[in-house]
């Protein structure tokens, strides 16, 4: 009997959130990231290759996965969690590991970088580099307004 | 306190760092040719000069294995020593040669297990040297063949007496490995690439590996050769980089 109370609401809920809204917000700030370039020892960025970041507190298991760009660049904001942060970059039989040390300075990160790794045929370099901007997070906040429904 | 108390919280505490000092786990180590080990150099992986090549042996002498945990992770581009804070000898393989074609079903070659303190090992340290009894004494590395081009076969058996001294950096692969936590075990491995050996036709000739590869071509006429294998970077850990010295 609830169940057949619960279920049509839930599904009711469901449709009617999205209908409800009227606008979006963007909220928008600045913060720290880790930024990353995998290349070959030829120089050859490597461009789509796999990424795993694992992150201090559960260092054996993916905390994040992806792809580096074009330019073979990666990018992932490691937020307060201290400690050594490791990334992983493969490519067909190509691997190395990087490392970021993140610590915590009361509201400013600190980070220092290594690299490490030759590839299976090749080496290849793995610098991993800090996108220095604000020191603590979101410096300013600002909230776009939603425009007015048509 | 009471002297039972005393006596009851000395206890507990020796308890506690004896428990402390026993968290170890077990590290296994494993030995890996690869698929190029196990089935050999097959189309379209021949070698960079189109050698079709088939292993019925593949054997390699190891010594001095230890496993490490560096700190910082230890950098095998830049080469330099590593500063490990524990260290895991392998006494059992003081002198072992194996075969990369005898496998177990995961195609790795069991070397041996010890106990280790919890913690991430992220490094290994190993060396191929000449053995020095049974039938191959003073070579490091013996490759047992049959090469295949071009419709014609030639047995070969390449062997090598330099000594390798690897040093390497974290296991590279699918899962991230070494991780041993109390009562627990983990495993790492030392990987051998055969295509540093031969190069391969599936890759560019402008890889560096095939510049540097030997070939099989100053060895079609069959029969045993002595390879040079200088400056070569045959062993890895996965897909991990090795910083490599031969002597």
């Amino acid at each position: 009997m609830l169940s057949a109370i619960v279920k049509p609401l839930i599904a009711a809920l469901l449709l009617a959130g999205p209908a409800a809204a009227h606008g979006a917000f963007v909220d928008m700030g600045t913060t720290e990231a880790v930024a990353i370039q995998a290349r070959y020892d030829t120089g050859a960025l490597m461009a789509g290759a796999q990424v795993s970041v694992f992150a201090p507190d559960n260092p054996a298991q993916p905390w994040l996965t992806g792809m580096t760009d074009a330019d073979g660049r990666f990018v992932f904001v490691p937020g307060d969690r201290a400690g050594q942060w490791a990334v992983q970059v493969r490519q067909a039989g190509h691997g190395a590991m990087g490392y970021v040390t993140v610590g915590t300075d009361g509201a400013a990160i600190t980070v220092t970088a290594s690299r490490t790794g030759l590839s299976w045929a090749q080496r290849l370099l793995m610098v991993a580099s800090v996108v220095w901007g604000c020191i603590g997070t979101a410096l300013y906040f600002r909230r776009l307004r939603p425009a007015e429904p048509a | 306190m009471s002297l039972p108390s005393a006596c009851l919280c000395t206890l507990a505490a020796a308890l506690i760092i004896g428990t402390a000092a026993a968290a170890k786990g077990s590290l296994h180590l494993f030995a890996n040719g690869e698929a190029l080990a196990r089935e050999g150099f097959i189309a379209p992986a021949l070698t960079r000069d189109g050698w079709e090549l088939r292993f019925d042996h593949v054997f390699v002498t190891l010594a001095g294995v230890s496993a490490l945990q560096t700190d910082p992770p230890y950098d095998a581009h830049a080469g330099d020593k590593p500063r490990a804070t524990d260290t895991v000898v392998f006494d059992a393989i003081d002198q072992m040669t194996i075969d990369l074609t005898d496998t177990d079903a995961q195609g790795r070659v069991m070397l041996a297990t010890a106990p280790a303190p919890a913690g991430h090992y992220n490094a290994v340290v190993w060396s191929v040297v000449p053995a020095q009894s049974g039938d191959w004494a003073g070579q490091s590395m013996v490759l047992v063949g049959t090469a295949t081009r071009d419709g014609a076969s030639v047995d070969f058996t390449l062997t090598s007496d330099a000594t390798h001294d690897y040093t390497c950096g974290e296991y590279v692969g699918d899962a991230r490995n070494g991780f041993v936590t109390a009562g627990s075990d983990a495993a790492l491995e030392l990987t051998f690439h055969l295509d540093h050996l031969f190069g391969r036709l599936d890759k560019e000739d402008a890889d560096p590996m095939n510049i540097h590869a030997l070939g099989f071509d100053a060895f079609a006429a069959g029969g045993t050769h002595q390879m040079t294998l200088t400056g070569l970077h045959i062993g890895h850990v996965g897909e991990g980089h090795c910083a490599v010295s031969h002597r």
